[in-house]
């Protein structure tokens, strides 16, 4: 089926004027176009996902790994262009700007190249916002550490002043560490911090707390922040004080076109079972961080899955049956434990059978979930 | 705990690392010349390349040695640094000055309050410390508070108001104390709030944070005398119950310590009922005292900053008339546009490659300064002074006196300008006009004709026609409507506006005798007529004196409002880039990202895209294809019809290359079918992946698994 309406709203004037009534009115014209009389006909008419011949996941994902890349020689002259704007973008943090790049495409390795290249009379600290696993007290303590160990170097050289205390930073509250971060300026440490952060909108940093705490550490006076942002709206993020007073952003426009290899390997991909399902993969890190008992119980479940295929899934009460016959939980409050584990991650779900009890199943088709327990094993 | 230095680890660790040190600093601390010359040899030695016009590409070429390069970078960013630290040292006083008044008011009510609040009981050290309270009396339990109208709709400009009456108050001997909504919020909960109280006060917090600590702490000498201020700067962001409960305990206790509340409120004089109820309410004795408004502020920050030349460092028509607008049309905060010029402030001096002469300005001899500097300077860059356009406009003959002469020429006549500018401000305030809007019209250029005999120094009548708001750009005419304001005048406000003329005139003799001898025959006239009727005094002498004040100013005007983008070298100091202001200061992701993806050809620049006309090329990247096709959508994307339209566009670009390919018989004869359309379907996923990433598109919810949902429209 063709695509519905015209193309007025692609190339809609860009004067700077126009542009409130450009985006409404692109709004609206969206809006209309998605008939609310007819809303039964359009969605009858419309395909579903399912009627595409969708490739099976473990070959998407290989072909994913093999996408040649589009306009290479353009996309590297296009991040090489920049470099001439190196030493500009020095002078500005030098005077106490942040810097904040934007522009469609990773920036990681064209900020990379700038800090090994051009910031080289700074200690060079690099978040990568974009894991879901970024933790910022670790990220701070890290710092202070190092602005401790220079104090403590420094004062050693001068005879006179307390060299013998001891810090220690990963059990003080986040606060505290500001504020030792804080107190810390030229005569204590040598060394300038620059702080690299990737995707400073990344899913892990969204919060407003650990906005917060960025803002904090931006305004050190012995830290300079250079961040990326990839999410149109990622200035939502800061107020008026983080913006003016704490990040101090200096906007550049770097639109680099480069693949997001490393910032989007933690989306789930659309077309692989409608972008929500497990994969082999992760399933297999969770169950190995399991205890070995839990990893039986699962595989009790796996197994019952792989030889009824068709049912619905293994009731709650025979499971447990069958773990306490192998010794696996000792009690329905084990079992329970377990379960609740599993749910956390998405390893089962539960749903309720025609019969009225709760039955659990793995959302993995039957040969990834083979492959599992053969890895697993 | 601590991040692996990234040098043992490969790039693939790096990426999945949440954390890590690229780099520990190179050895010394003071820019080492050896990594720079790294730098600088790998990379062409233009500062800016965008306006590498006219001066950087001689120096980058002739001036082979790297390390003059690096010495004049140092020089501009220690020109910056001064430059701003007096700038901002400036915005410093001011706005204390402003402020001044109110914290004096404030201060007053908490020493009358003090006293109040001891002429009811004045406790014994030893009593203060017990634990039951001193007065049952309800009216006896009231804390003073003074609720300052901010009259401010953003808050961050109270932030260094309150920070400043905090250190005024602590000056003037009060205990203070400085709570942010922060930590008067639910999460903290009145405990932790009374927590960092103690902590501003006490030197060792206790482990049980209680009022006695507080009580103890108080009753030590040197505490006892004095009110304890807690400063709430911003009020409706606070979590009520804590304030509340906050208040009720304190209030308990207000004999024994007295702890005072200063409260900023945003809105109206309801914020604090709104907030509290009504208990802890009838616990407060309410005082009313009102800030400055912003734009109050916003003239002396301009007058102080722009107007007279306090750093040396000024700005354009453009970049005027932009500031102006940032103010008035973003958000109006002096904090956003104290950031715009700050921002302005280090554009200059990274772009300009002159511009650490700037400091000159500052020098008690500056002719001097500039005289050693410019000697000093290689011929590669004193070049570059004579090949600005301004001062090939001027002046010939190139030598270092001319330049010299020219910046100090250049200081006397922004000395003269910003006095006639701060005249006709006199004049105007009795008409409201406010003073950036002047500044904005007599920094104009325009004003200035170009072809006026004499080259700069003078202007012809077409620029005093130009002044009086015959031409220029703005519809009214500022300067226009002050000589109107000056006409009509009553006398006593002539008078004073006249005095005020001679201070700012002090330095032009000629033109303040001038004004001198209208003084006195203003003063003549004006007694004479009040010997003779003592009421109205619109006679005849009046309007004489009015026409002659307005003559004066206009004559003023045209000889001395020079703008100072008309005079020779003012490009050293004068920052005039406004789109790269613009560009640093206001980022616009939501449409820049999308005119990335719809035009990316033109940031690509292939020789394969840019020939097609309104059809979407295969050819573009694999998100742009999308982008584009995502608009002919309404605020829902059906999953199946995308993905057959992206197929259809590359199905129909790889079949022509088929096509080509069967004519010149070549042996790829690949892709099978299976698995091109494995990599189409890659392709689409990653796209989609790529427009979630930037926030583009939303994935789609478990009830509609076929509907991504669009959030942008057009950019």
């Amino acid at each position: 089926m063709a695509p519905r309406g015209g193309r007025a709203a692609a190339s809609s004037g860009s004067e700077d004027e126009e542009e409130e009534a450009g985006f409404s009115r692109s709004y609206f014209l969206a809006k209309e176009k998605e008939p609310s009389s007819g809303k039964k006909r359009a969605r009858a008419a419309a395909g579903k996902l399912s009627d595409l011949n969708l490739v099976d996941e473990q070959v998407l994902r290989a072909s994913l790994a093999e996408i040649p890349p589009k306009h290479e020689e353009e996309v590297e002259a296009l991040i090489r262009s920049y470099k001439d704007q190196y030493r500009n973008w020095l002078f500005e943090l030098r005077c106490g700007f942040g810097l904040l790049m934007y522009g469609f495409g990773s920036k990681k390795q064209l900020l990379e190249d700038f800090a090994s290249t051009t910031l080289t009379d700074f200690t060079v600290v690099v978040i990568n916002g974009y894991l879901p696993s970024v933790n910022l007290k670790q990220v701070i303590a890290t710092i202070a550490e190092m602005f401790w160990d220079q104090t403590k170097a420094k004062r050693k050289r001068q005879p006179g002043t307390r060299s013998q205390l001891s810090q220690q930073f990963p059990s003080q509250s986040t606060e505290d560490i500001i504020s030792f971060l804080m107190r810390q300026t030229s005569d204590d440490v040598d060394d300038r911090l620059c702080l690299l952060i990737h995707n400073v909108d990344g899913p892990a940093l969204r919060d407003a707390e650990s906005q917060q705490c960025l803002a904090q550490i931006s305004c050190c006076p012995q830290v300079r922040v250079v961040a990326s942002i990839d999410h149109v709206n990622a200035p939502l993020l800061w107020d008026k004080k983080m913006v003016h007073k704490q990040f101090k952003w200096s906007w550049y426009h770097v639109p680099t076109f480069a693949p997001y290899k490393v910032e989007g390997v933690f989306y789930p991909l659309i077309l692989a079972s409608g972008g929500h399902a497990q994969t082999t993969k992760t399933a297999l890190v969770v169950l190995q961080s399991l205890t070995p008992n839990a990893q039986s119980v699962f595989r009790v479940l796996a197994e019952y899955q792989l030889a009824h295929e068709k049912e619905e899934g293994m009731p709650v009460s025979s499971l447990y049956t069958k773990c306490r016959e192998r010794f696996l939980v000792s009690s329905q409050v084990t079992l329970n434990s377990h379960l609740t584990e599993f749910k956390d991650h998405d390893l089962v779900k539960i749903r309720k059978h025609s019969d009225g009890q709760d039955c659990l199943r793995i959302p993995l088709v039957s040969d990834a979930l083979e492959k599992l327990l053969q890895e697993l094993a | 705990m601590s991040a692996p230095p990234c040098d043992t680890l490969p790039t693939a660790a790096n990426n999945i690392q949440p954390f890590l040190v690229l780099h520990k600093a190179a050895a010394s601390s003071v820019p080492s010349s050896r990594a720079k010359r790294q730098i600088q040899t790998s990379q062409p030695s233009s500062p800016n390349p965008k306006s590498a016009n006219r001066c950087r590409q001689p120096v980058g070429k002739e001036c082979e040695d790297e390390g003059d390069l690096e010495l004049y970078e140092q020089l501009r960013i220690e020109a910056f640094h001064r430059t701003w630290s007096k700038i901002q040292s400036t915005i410093d006083e001011v706005l204390r000055a402003i402020n001044l008044k109110l914290f004096d008011q404030v201060l007053q009510w908490a020493k009358e309050s003090f006293a109040s609040v001891r002429a009811i009981a004045e406790p014994h050290r030893t009593e203060v410390q017990q634990p039951y309270p001193l007065l049952t009396d309800v009216i006896c339990r009231r804390i003073p508070t003074a609720f300052v109208l901010t009259k401010n709709a953003e808050f961050v400009d109270d932030i260094t108001t309150f920070h400043d009456l905090a250190g005024h108050m602590k000056f003037n001997g009060c205990h203070v104390v400085k709570l942010s909504a922060a930590e008067l919020s639910a999460k903290h909960g009145v405990g932790g709030c009374f927590r960092s109280l103690l902590r501003q006060l006490l030197s060792d917090v206790p482990d049980v944070a209680d009022v006695s600590a507080l009580a103890s702490w108080y009753c030590e000498a040197g505490n006892f005398d004095q009110p304890i201020i807690v400063i709430i700067d911003d009020l409706e962001q606070c979590s009520g119950d804590v304030l509340g409960e906050l208040v009720m305990m304190l209030s308990e206790w207000v004999f024994k310590i007295p702890v005072f509340f200063v409260m900023g409120i945003a809105t109206t004089l309801d914020a604090p009922k709104k907030l509290l109820s009504s208990e802890a309410l009838q616990r407060l004795e309410p005082c009313k005292l009102t800030l400055g408004s912003p734009s109050d502020r916003l003239n002396a920050l301009v007058e102080a900053i722009l107007v007279k030349p306090c750093a040396g460092f000024c700005i354009s028509h453009e970049v005027a008339l932009f500031l102006r607008n940032y103010f008035f049309r973003h958000d109006g905060t002096i904090t956003s546009f104290i950031t715009a010029l700050r921002l302005a402030c280090s554009k200059h001096f990274s772009m300009e490659p002159l511009s650490f002469l700037c400091i000159g300005m500052l020098e008690e001899d500056s002719e001097e300064f500039w005289h050693d500097k410019f000697e000093s300077l290689p011929q590669a860059i004193q070049k570059c002074a004579f090949d600005l356009p301004s001062s090939k406009n001027a002046n010939n003959s190139n030598n270092s006196c001319n330049m010299v002469e020219g910046l100090s020429r250049l200081l006397k006549l922004q000395k003269d300008w910003s006095s006639v500018l701060l005249c006709l401000y006199e004049a105007g305030r009795h008409d409201k006009v406010q003073l950036l809007d002047i500044f904005c019209e007599a920094v104009n250029p325009d004003l200035q004709t170009e072809n006026a005999p004499d080259s700069y120094l003078f202007a012809s009548k077409v620029t005093c026609e130009n002044l009086l708001g015959v031409k220029s750009g703005s519809a009214k005419g500022f300067i226009a409507q002050v000589m109107n304001t000056v006409r009509y005048l009553p006398t006593e406000i002539l008078l004073h506006v006249l005095e005020v003329w001679s201070i700012h005139l002090d330095g032009m003799s000629e033109i303040n005798e001038r004004v001198k001898e209208l003084q006195s025959t203003t003063i003549g006239a004006d007694s004479v007529r009040a010997k003779r009727r003592s009421t109205a005094n619109t006679g005849n002498g009046t309007v004489v004196l009015n026409e002659k004040a307005a003559a004066l100013l206009q004559d003023v005007v045209r000889k001395y409002l020079v703008p100072v983008g008309c005079l020779p070298f003012h490009e050293i100091i004068c920052f005039k880039n406004v789109d790269i202001l613009q560009s640093a200061l206001i980022g616009n992701p939501r449409r820049m990202i999308q005119l990335d993806l719809l035009k990316s050809q033109s940031h690509l620049k292939c020789s394969c895209c840019s020939r097609s006309g309104a059809a979407v090329s295969g050819s573009l990247h694999d998100t742009s294809i999308m982008c584009n096709l995502a608009q002919e959508y309404g605020d829902v994307i059906n999953l199946h019809d995308w993905y057959t339209a992206f197929e259809g566009i590359i199905k129909s670009t790889n079949s022509k290359a088929k096509r080509k390919s069967y004519s010149s018989p070549s042996k790829k004869s690949k892709p099978t079918p299976p698995e091109a359309e494995g990599m189409i379907q890659a392709r689409f996923c990653r796209a989609v992946t790529e427009m979630q990433i930037t926030g583009l598109v939303r994935m789609p919810s478990k009830r509609r698994p076929d509907l991504v949902q669009r959030i942008t429209f057009g950019p």
